[in-house]
């Protein structure tokens, strides 16, 4: 079994199992802290919920029968984890300027100014819409696994990325005159 | 047959599908050819968009021992409220002093993550960002640094770095905003560390974990790295 490793339990194995996955989450980890971070649009709360969501899927590791469905296991524990994290505490309404201009070194493109304007807008797309865009565009879902992971039919998926990319378009300027009425 | 407010309906919710169907749409029409272009040149920036960087920094996870049993349980159990009742005490004892020392020793506690210890040193471009940000750079010997990011502090952003040294990783965050008048020595929640002041260029907090160093180590060390750093400006 491709995860056997993950859950030896003698001591030897047991360390070996712990440093297995350790090299799991490391090789993850840029991409599950760019999902939680657009899931969050703050750095900070998403590395917390990487973590934490690390610790949970450490105790639940023997759930994970194939090692090579890690990452699509690991989005779905940081998914929960971070709504967890909205049961615990209640946030304060979100102000997306304050949100953008407290990124702003995160969201800074170095070269070139026009990425700056996409990211920018995505802070600002409702989470409705990114959270799909950014399982499809990211992390390379097909809309059948956006539907099973966020509980959509596959037709409210497809208006969801499709509205998406009209909002987005539409705050960086681009030409809309051919396109579709939603 | 497919439509244009089809078509460009189903290209705009996947710009990369293959459905065979709108291949023959666009294969048969310039303007939604024109459109899908459009499409994906949007596309290429809004992917480069969502590749936020992402610190360089290694993974630790305190993972759970097995659990103690039996009266050695209740110990345990003991143990730890009284060491809870300690750190409440020295809490409580160090609360009218609050001040700089206690934020970065706070700042440390939020990312034990940082402590690694490692040869492993971050990307060149990474320490280069994070260090130019405050007009600064390290010498060559000043060591391998394992961790380095710009940190929120106080209303500012400051370089946060772990350099390895033979006394173990130690931690560095440069306070270009933060002017002390004379060092000052701390020890608090199991860090022990110094605050030193850099004329012209506000302080140098200097961190280890207390079972790694004696206050003489981190003197040491803190003059080490007051040495490393070439400013900028």
């Amino acid at each position: 079994m491709p995860g056997a490793d993950l859950y030896m339990n003698d001591e030897v194995g047991g360390n070996q199992s712990r440093a297995r996955f350790q090299a799991l989450c490391q090789s993850l980890r840029p991409d599950l802290l760019r999902f939680a971070f657009w899931l969050s649009r703050d750095r900070a709360l998403a590395e917390d919920v990487v973590q934490e969501s690390m610790l949970r899927a450490w105790k639940a590791r023997d759930s994970l029968l194939d090692e090579t469905a890690a990452k699509p296991w690991l989005l779905t524990i940081i998914r929960r984890e971070y709504a967890r994290t909205f049961e615990r505490k209640r946030f304060p309404t979100v102000d997306v300027d304050e949100l953008v201009a407290k990124e702003e070194p995160m969201l800074a493109a170095a070269e070139e100014q026009n990425i700056s304007d996409v990211r920018a807008a995505l802070m600002k797309l409702p989470d409705d819409y990114r959270e799909p865009l950014v399982l499809q565009v990211l992390m390379g879902y097909s809309t059948a696994e956006i539907a099973r992971e966020l509980a959509l039919s596959g037709p409210a998926v497809l208006t969801r990325l499709f509205r998406a990319r009209q909002l987005l378009r539409a705050a960086c300027g681009e030409d809309l005159s051919l396109d579709p009425q939603a | 047959m497919m439509d244009h407010t089809q078509y460009r309906s189903a290209i705009m919710a996947d710009p990369h599908d293959p459905d065979p169907d709108l291949r023959a749409h666009r294969a048969a029409c310039a303007e939604c050819r024109a459109f899908t272009e459009q499409l994906l040149r949007f596309e290429a920036r809004l992917e480069r968009a969502l590749l936020v960087d992402i610190p360089t920094q290694a993974v630790v996870l305190p993972f759970a021992r097995k659990g103690v049993q039996g009266p050695r349980r209740w110990l345990a159990l003991a143990a730890s409220l009284l060491l809870a009742l300690v750190i409440a005490a020295g809490v409580w004892l160090t609360l009218p002093q609050r001040s700089l020392a206690a934020a970065v020793v706070a700042h440390m506690a939020g990312e034990p993550d940082a402590w690694q210890l490692t040869d492993v040193p971050v990307p060149d471009a990474d320490l280069k960002a994070v260090l130019e940000d405050s007009k600064l750079r390290l010498k060559p010997d000043a060591g391998v640094v394992s961790y380095a990011s710009s940190c929120a502090f106080r209303g500012h952003k400051v370089p946060h770095l772990v350099v390895q040294t033979p006394s173990g990783p130690v931690t560095v965050m440069v306070l270009v905003h933060e002017a002390v008048r004379n060092p000052k020595q701390f020890d608090e929640q199991g860090y022990r560390g110094t605050i030193v002041p850099v004329p012209g260029h506000g302080s140098i907090a200097v961190l280890m974990r207390d079972h790694d160093s004696g206050s003489a180590d981190v003197a040491r060390i803190a003059a080490r790295v007051d040495d490393s750093i070439v400013w900028t400006r």
